[in-house]
């Protein structure tokens, strides 16, 4: 289980890089990578070279979040202004806009089966659920009021607390959890629209959380408060908790085949951890400024054996990694 | 059996007496042999005979009566034996004088001796034994020139006088010419091979002063064969062998003086020695013993001096200390000089230093140095002595000598470096790394203090691998280790839970019950409580939390381990736990003054004033000296005053005196406090007092750059609110850019709002635009910050379009900008609508309404503008094109320019200048009919709108009214102490005594929802305002700007009256494009 770097991409957009996702691979091409910028453009990119496939705008304000379709052919951007754009890989045609005024879209995931668009739905307390064949909008996931404003006292703006910052859906599809700025984990039932219960353990916002691609119990949250938490989501017990980063937490994600977690910092580290030894095993130092995202490239396409993770960061470029 | 017997005169007869039957009374004897007029040399063997026998009454009174003036008269034929009578008794007061102590006494012996030497010469002036005894008494006068010249006289006449050889060979001796006195002691064996074995002594000393200790051995032992009982050689055969210092020697030398001491136990030297060897094996009483004995046997100043010495040392041992002083001053008063024998002075300086007499026990030490300057332990002694009372220059100076003399005195660099430890980490650290090779080399145990001291200041100088190895080496063997490699963090039971900050810790039970040892040895929990330490520092929480757990299990007095879970719980924003821990160590010390701070703090964040300020109080009231208590207060007070939420001026300036105050108290207490000179910095700031305050930050700010365990944001901020404040916008971007990334890892989004604020100021938009899109990123579920951006690119629009000249491209993004803008706007009156943020849902609809006119406007704007780009383009092609035909007339003019003529040319010049004025006519006219379209606007609508715009203006003045107000206001990071910290670490390793000052880090100002909607509510205008509302809020100033900052109204005022005159000009264009 190890990280090599393989590019550093500087300048890869005009301004801090906040989002970044694999579309899969289709059968005409391999797995391409999708990150958004504060530039206000969503860039597409090919290959170990990372070579420029395309750069869409039409975004206002900076880009939050992008989400890929797992057939690889759709994606979705999300900007502060709060439009979800839903996109065709290839061909950049839009293929939906999306807008939930006045909740805001905030970190986005298709299910796996591709049926659905979960959109953290920022202020209003609830994950709003896209059907992707009709585009419309299911009953929105939320979050119960004695569970999002509970007794954590630090809020200093009413209600801020319950502000949805990510999704994530269990690898079945039949769990959705969501995460807020005050650390509350909600996991609901997916397929019944069900609130089931939340997780403890955070009291400072979880801005990514990830489901084990093995096991769809088990669910890894990371913080503000420096730490990774994995839990049981069914048992609602904390398995584990790492420590390390030296400041927040930004973005998580689990490789393909379950045994390794890589996370982003604001510590402008992406540490690589073992989950057999539940420990830190590396520390990459490619960027300068904020991590706001990892990604391990999904598994697929033509002659492709060793992994891929990418990283993205305020310093403007993209760094590649093999993973092996 | 030895008899003398007496001739009886006038008969062959004679009386026997028996020599050990000797009467009593002298003055029977005398009797007989005055009346026998018996030989005088009966009357010497008598006299010699009592003193051999010890009475020494009865050989004076026999001597004196024989050397009476009758006897000089009735002998007076009998020279020699009258002068053997006088030197009989000149030899006796000289030996007197030589044992005599006090000199007056010393001196009437001395004179005695010489009144008799000097009576015997005159019975025969060359009689060599008188010669002889005058030159033994100047060599107890210890005047060996002259001796030395008598003896000359002797030798001259009999050079094999073996007295007077060997009183030479003495006086060489004393004179330390070795040499020369073992050539005349071998003289005097030459002449008289039977000497007394005391000469052969004399011989071996001298050998063994030449350092010939195998011949000097062989000496002693032939005069030991020829006399097996003296005494000088067995001692002297005894200090060869104990000096020998090898065991067996050792115990050859012992066993020579124990023979010694059976043969004769009043050898005060045997004595000695002997009590020396016990008081090593550590049989005490024995040596007082031995001591006892030797000082009654002996008048010998120097053995006796060393013999109180051995007494006094054996007290020493057994903490007798104010005995074993007595008894070393014993031994001092013995001396004549301190040259003669040291030790006892080192000891009554150490006895003084252990009865905390430092001023004595350093007269002592110093009388030792002068003698042994280079003695190391000295040196030692006396730097510890400085350490005491405070000198630790001195004391500093010392050890470093004491290093340079023996760089192999472990002792000297553990306190030399202990020493350095408050002033320079890394000469501390250099000083406890040679130590720990110094044990290292010699394969000695390394104590794990000084590991512990090792790793600390690594610690403090970051470097964390080299400590994490010092702490491990420390802490040896144990549980620890599998916690600290991260191997055992999940344990238990259940198979993995991990350790929880609060939970009562049952897995440790389980571990145990299984038989696993948690062996915490007391001695050790400080470095497990560093390590944990460090690993908190390392961010490796996990492993801290079950390091303090385990100091916890095993230790539960220990707080300070409570007091890290409950900060490092509070930096996870888990309040709760930490409340429950901070509970947990004030149950057990009610009074913890560490603790009380915390919950104070844990009050605040929790908006509850009253009780922190109670709490805070409580720690005044339990340790009036508790300066983080005094800051915490003055904190308070600075809170109170900009809290903004009685707007009663008197109180908000009572507030600023009383935390003005309380700083200055914690800066009496503590004249290096960080923090108090930044609350006073604060304070001055608050009343305007810009120059000074920023005199006062930048200092700090220079102080904590020095300091690599504080970290002091605060000030960077304020400093950057100065430069704000002063308009000096360039150097308040830097300064607020270099805090967040130096401090927050640009996470922190107030400070990104500062920065937006002062871009904003700066009119800088685009800029002011950006910062607040990643405060949102970073803080989403702030409306304000929304907000914010949306008013900046309002304003950058308002901005553009005012501009008398502006492209197409910036109207465009102009535009793109008002619609950004309003759909902001328009998202956050949703907002306002569901949730109830504290935004009044009307102003926010009003700058929608703004927005979308603006909109509108924007687009006759653009309208205008692109026309005027078309415009211009044509304008630019019609130009490009006459450029064109130009050149192509040119060149068509120079190909024919040979054939033309110069007339010609002429012409077509004038030609051409027609043309030119024809351009020149058709632009003008397209200028007049521009300026026509402007004019032809008709009156009808156009009143109404002008009302419109009026309303509009006056809406927009007010706002800049408002907006000026809280402008300047600068929002004073305070400073507010944080739990110990780092320093505890010290602290908890003994290095360091008050740690509380340095290691307090600021914290947030409380959440203040009440008063920002209570802000909001208040203000009845628009945007600026409200945005500036919002930046002032979080930092609990509010309108009070006018008060607090008198030049920061000035600032405004002048900035009020820019622009407003821009805006009529503005209103016009307004006007002009409605009309449009």
């Amino acid at each position: 289980m190890k990280i090599r770097s393989l590019k550093n991409l500087a300048n890869a957009h005009h301004d801090s890089i906040w989002a970044a996702t694999w579309a899969p691979a289709t059968a005409d091409r391999g797995a391409l990578l999708i990150t958004g910028s504060v530039d206000e453009s969503v860039k597409i990119w090919k290959g170990d070279e990372l070579e420029l496939e395309r750069t869409n705008t039409g975004h206002a304000l900076g880009v939050v979040s992008v989400a890929a379709h797992p057939s690889g052919s759709m994606a979705a951007s999300t900007s502060l202004d709060s439009f979800v754009r839903v996109f065709d890989v290839d061909t950049n045609a839009t293929i939906t806009t999306l807008e939930t005024s006045p909740s805001e879209a905030w970190l986005m995931q298709f299910d796996p089966k591709g049926d659905f668009l979960a959109v953290a739905g920022g202020g209003s307390g609830s994950v709003k659920l896209w059907n992707t064949n009709n585009w419309r909008i299911e009953t929105p996931l939320t979050i119960p009021n004695a569970e999002a404003n509970d007794v954590r006292p630090t809020e200093r703006h009413s209600g801020s607390g319950k502000f949805v910052l990510a999704v994530a859906w269990s690898n079945d599809g039949k769990r959705l959890a969501c995460s807020t700025m005050n650390g509350v984990v909600a996991i609901f039932d997916a397929v019944r629209g069900k609130f089931l219960h939340t997780l403890e353990g955070h009291s400072m916002p979880v801005r990514s959380m990830a489901f084990s691609p093995i096991d769809t119990r088990v669910l890894f949250t990371v913080s503000d408060d420096k730490h990774i938490h994995m839990y049981d989501v069914e048992s609602r017990s904390l398995i584990s908790a790492f420590s390390g980063h030296a400041s927040w937490v930004l973005s998580v994600d689990v490789s393909p085949d379950g045994s390794c977690l890589a996370t982003g910092s604001s510590d402008r580290t992406v540490r690589l951890w073992d989950l057999n030894m539940r420990a830190a095993v590396q520390t990459m130092s490619d960027h300068n400024d904020q991590v706001w995202s990892v990604a391990f490239r999904p598994p697929g396409g033509d002659g492709v054996r060793v992994g891929r993770l990418a990283s993205v960061s305020d310093d403007r470029s993209v760094s590649l990694y093999e993973y092996t | 059996m030895a008899f003398v017997y007496i001739p009886v005169q006038n008969s062959s007869e004679e009386v026997r007496v028996a020599l050990d039957q000797l009467p009593r009374d002298a003055t029977d004897i005398l009797d007989i042999l005055k009346a026998e007029q018996a030989p005088l040399n009966l009357w010497l063997t008598f006299a010699r005979e009592y003193f051999k026998q010890g009475k020494i009454n009865e050989f004076l009174l026999i001597l004196r009566e024989g050397s009476s003036p009758e006897i000089d008269e009735y002998y007076s034929d009998v020279k020699y034996d009258r002068i053997a009578i006088l030197n009989a008794l000149g030899a006796y007061y000289t030996n007197l004088g030589k044992v005599e102590q006090k000199q007056r006494e010393k001196d009437e012996h001395f004179i005695s001796a010489t009144q008799f030497y000097n009576r015997a010469s005159r019975i025969d002036q060359d009689e060599p034994t008188t010669w002889v005894g005058k030159g033994q008494l100047l060599l107890a006068k210890g005047d060996l020139d002259q001796s030395y010249e008598v003896f000359k006289i002797v030798l001259d006449g009999q050079p094999d006088n073996v007295p007077a050889v060997l009183g030479q060979a003495c006086v060489q001796f004393n004179r330390g010419r070795f040499q020369e006195a073992l050539n005349l002691y071998k003289r005097a064996l030459q002449v008289h091979p039977r000497c007394p074995a005391s000469v052969r002594l004399g011989l071996g000393l001298c050998r063994y002063r030449l350092g010939q200790m195998k011949k000097a051995r062989q000496a002693f032992e032939r005069v030991l064969k020829l006399d097996p009982e003296n005494v000088e050689a067995l001692v002297a055969l005894g200090v060869m062998n104990i000096n020998t210092n090898e065991p067996d020697g050792v115990r050859e030398g012992l066993e020579s003086m124990k023979a010694a001491y059976e043969i004769y136990p009043y050898c005060a030297m045997a004595l000695n020695h002997l009590a020396n060897h016990f008081f090593f094996t550590g049989q005490h009483y024995i040596v007082d013993q031995l001591m006892d004995a030797a000082l009654a046997a002996t008048d010998q100043s120097k053995i006796k001096a060393v013999s109180y010495y051995n007494l006094a040392r054996s007290y020493h041992t057994k903490s007798d200390y104010t005995n074993a002083a007595v008894y070393y001053r014993a031994s001092i008063s013995e001396l004549k000089d301190p040259r003669e024998f040291i030790l006892p002075y080192y000891g009554l300086g150490q006895v003084h230093l252990k009865l905390g007499d430092l001023r004595t026990s350093l007269s002592h030490f110093e009388k030792v140095l002068e003698i042994h300057p280079d003695n190391c332990e000295t040196v030692k002694a006396i730097g510890i002595i400085y350490l005491q009372q405070g000198r630790t220059d001195k004391a500093l100076e010392n050890f470093k000598k004491a290093t340079k003399q023996n760089p192999r005195d472990v002792d000297a660099w553990v306190e030399l470096g202990e020493l350095l430890v408050s002033t320079d980490f890394g000469q501390a650290l250099e000083a406890f790394k040679t130590a720990h090779a110094l044990l290292t080399k010699s394969e000695e145990p390394i104590p794990f203090g000084l590991l512990n001291n090792i790793g600390v200041l690594h610690f403090e100088r970051s470097e964390m691998e080299s400590a994490l190895q010092a702490y491990r080496d420390a802490l040896g063997e144990g549980i620890w280790v599998d916690f600290s490699e991260g191997r055992a963090l999940s344990l238990g039971r259940e198979g993995g839970l991990p350790i929880s900050i609060t939970a009562e810790n049952s897995q440790f039970e389980h571990l145990e019950e299984e038989g696993l040892s948690l062996e915490l040895p007391a001695e050790k929990v400080t470095v497990l409580f560093n390590l944990a330490r460090l690993h908190e520092q390392q961010h490796e929480t996990q492993k801290a939390v079950i390091l303090y757990q385990l100091i916890i299990h095993k230790h539960p007095q220990y707080v300070d381990a409570y007091m890290r879970l409950a900060a490092m719980a509070l930096a996870r924003n888990d309040l709760a736990s930490s409340q429950e821990l901070v509970s947990k160590v004030l149950k057990v010390m009610e009074t913890h003054a560490d603790a009380l701070s915390m919950r104070g703090s844990l009050e605040l964040k929790a908006d509850d004033w009253l009780k922190a300020k109670e709490t805070y109080k409580s720690i005044q009231n339990t340790d009036g000296k508790d300066s983080y208590a005094l800051l915490a207060l003055g904190n308070w007070n600075y809170y109170a005053a900009v809290r903004g939420e009685r707007k009663d001026p008197k109180l908000e300036a009572t507030h600023l005196e009383k935390a003005k105050e309380l700083y200055n108290k914690v800066l009496v207490q503590k004249p290096n406090n960080m923090y108090a000179a930044n609350g006073i910095g604060i304070v001055l700031a608050e009343k305007g007092i810009f120059d000074l305050s920023k005199e006062v930050f930048t200092q700090v700010q220079e102080a904590a750059a020095g300091n690599v365990t504080v970290e002091m944001p605060d000030v960077w901020i304020n400093l950057a609110h100065i430069y704000l404040a002063q308009g000096q916008f360039a150097l308040a971007i830097k300064m607020y850019q270099n805090c967040l990334r130096r401090f927050y890892y640009n996470t922190e989004s107030q400070v990104l709002l500062y920065l937006a604020r002062t871009h904003y100021e700066a009119e800088q938009w685009q800029d002011c635009k950006r910062a607040l899109l990643r405060a949102i990123h970073l803080a989403p579920s702030n409306y304000t910050l929304r907000f914010d951006a949306a008013i900046a690119m309002q304003k950058f629009s308002t901005a553009t379009l005012q501009k008398p000249k502006r492209t197409a491209d910036e109207v465009r993004q102009s535009v793109a900008e008002l619609k950004n803008a309003l759909r902001l706007f328009s998202q956050l009156s949703g907002v306002a609508a569901s949730h109830g943020h504290g935004f009044d849902e009307k102003k926010i609809d009003m700058h929608v309404e703004y927005c979308k006119h603006l909109l509108d406007a924007a687009k006759v704007h653009l309208e205008a503008a692109e026309r005027e780009e078309q415009q211009n383009r044509q304008k630019q092609e019609v130009a490009r094109q006459l450029h064109q035909a130009e050149e192509a007339r040119r060149k068509a003019e120079e190909e024919r320019k040979q054939q033309m003529e110069k007339r010609f040319r002429e012409e077509e010049a004038r030609r051409l200048q027609r043309e030119e004025e024809k351009l020149r006519h058709l632009m003008a006219g397209w200028n007049t009919k521009k300026g026509g379209g402007d004019n032809d606007d008709d009156d009808n609508g156009g009143e109404k709108k002008e009302k419109k715009e009026k309303k509009k203006r006056k809406k927009k003045e007010k706002k800049r009214e408002q907006s000026s107000e809280p402008e300047e206001e600068g929002n004073y990071r305070s400073p507010t102490p944080e739990e110990e910290d780092a320093q505890d670490a010290l602290a908890a390793a003994g290095l360091l005594e008050e740690s509380d000052e340095e290691d307090m880090r600021r914290e947030d100002p409380p959440p203040k929802k009440g008063r920002l909607r209570r802000a909001l509510s208040e203000s009845d205008d628009e945007d600026g305002s409200r945005r500036r509302r919002a930046v002032a809020d979080e930092h609990l100033a509010d309108s009070e700007a006018e008060m607090e900052y008198p030049k920061g109204l000035e600032d405004s005022d002048t900035e009020e009256q820019r622009p407003v005159s821009r805006r009529r000009g503005k209103k016009t264009r307004l006007s002009e494009s409605d009309e449009d």
